[in-house]
């Protein structure tokens, strides 16, 4: 069975993405040394370093989503299954930084579509306390674990039709954020695949660091940050970093 | 009282917690593994559950963190994971612990 990574990489106007899709394939290398594809543009597989052996998909990705004020290329993760070269692949977010080979464990088990429904705020802040901005209950899309089975599939399949219908099922789930978001988007899938009921989950929490806080450096085993005039650091955990300047740090 | 140093105090003693929060969390991710098929916490009650079942019978079935049936067939070998796993993890904490410990 191939075993692998797959990453979607698009620069924005006002974010080169690709500048944290190198620190993070640097850190799957060192930590999980898994095979890894990105799927990216023509446009951002040109500011690309070298990074050794990396397979590329050239993808032309899907415009019109935004973030704010900023356009927010997020559209795509959709057509996972298709693009993904792996009987398991890991669909990671770039600004997912594996400082261990804890997801490994993950590869090895039978289940054939798995993500985090829980969430670490490092800051203890507890920022991300969605559970009232809809009546389902939001996953994560930041980490999926799946394999090449026609239950998966068809959860990939019903994101891509939500995905065209999203107005639709913001207002039949009652979620209050308006543009596209993955999170939502898997959330509904895997609970309409699931006839509804509760799904099976990764066991452990998914360990974010909220855009509250700064960045001030990365090495090999962790980050430091810093919030609220506080200067904190994290070391041998995975990392999900929403500050996107962490793009020039 | 010097609030100054009463701010300074607490706001050390808030860090810590923080980081104690933060490297426990660590340690409890790390205790999740993988076993014929399945996923497992290498935490207290598990071991617990293993040692005692082991005493009883030589294969035993267990639920996995997502409530699905396994069948331990090697309990010997099962139990010798889960108490290497939680031990590494509990010791990488004991670590950073007793560095908070020299902070106050």
């Amino acid at each position: 069975m191939t075993q692998g990574v797959l990453l979607f990489c698009f620069n924005t106007d006002t974010c080169e993405y690709h500048k944290i899709a190198e620190r993070c394939v640097e850190l799957i290398k060192k930590n999980l040394k898994l095979e890894i594809t990105i799927v990216t543009n023509f446009e951002t597989y040109k500011k690309f370093k070298s990074l050794g052996m990396i397979n590329y998909k050239l993808f032309e990705n899907e415009v019109g989503n935004k973030r704010g004020q900023e356009q927010w290329h997020n559209l795509d993760r959709c057509h996972a299954y298709d693009l993904s070269p792996y009987d398991i692949t890991i669909l990671m977010d770039i600004d997912y930084f594996c400082f261990t080979d804890n997801l490994l464990q993950y590869l090895q088990v039978d289940e054939d579509f798995l993500l985090h429904d829980k969430i670490h705020d490092l800051t203890n802040k507890d920022v991300y306390n969605f559970r009232k901005n809809s009546i389902i209950p939001m996953l994560w899309a930041t980490v999926i674990i799946f394999k090449k089975t026609n239950r998966a599939k068809s959860i990939f399949e019903t994101v891509k039709y939500i995905k065209q219908h999203y107005q639709h099922f913001c207002n039949l789930y009652r979620i209050d954020f308006r543009n596209f978001r993955n999170d939502y988007a898997f959330s509904i899938a895997v609970n309409q695949v699931n006839g509804h009921i509760q799904q099976k989950f990764l066991p452990g929490k998914l360990p974010t660091l909220p855009g509250i806080a700064k960045v001030l450096e990365i090495n090999d085993t962790g980050i430091a940050f810093k919030y609220d005039d506080k200067i904190n650091y994290v070391e041998n955990q995975d990392v999900h970093i929403l500050d996107k300047e962490i793009a020039n740090v | 009282m010097d609030i100054g140093e009463l701010k300074k105090q607490a706001d050390l003693s808030y860090d810590i917690s923080v980081a104690k929060r933060n490297a426990l969390e660590r340690a409890e991710s790390r205790q999740i593994f993988a076993y014929n098929g399945h996923l497992f916490r290498a935490d207290a009650e598990t071991i617990c559950l293993v040692q005692t079942l082991k005493q009883h019978k030589d294969s035993f079935y267990i639920l996995d963190t997502n409530n699905n049936p396994c069948e331990i067939k090697d309990p010997a070998n099962f139990l010798n994971k889960l108490i290497e796993r939680n031990q590494e993890t509990l010791n990488a904490y004991h670590q950073i612990n007793e560095s908070f410990s020299k902070r106050r």
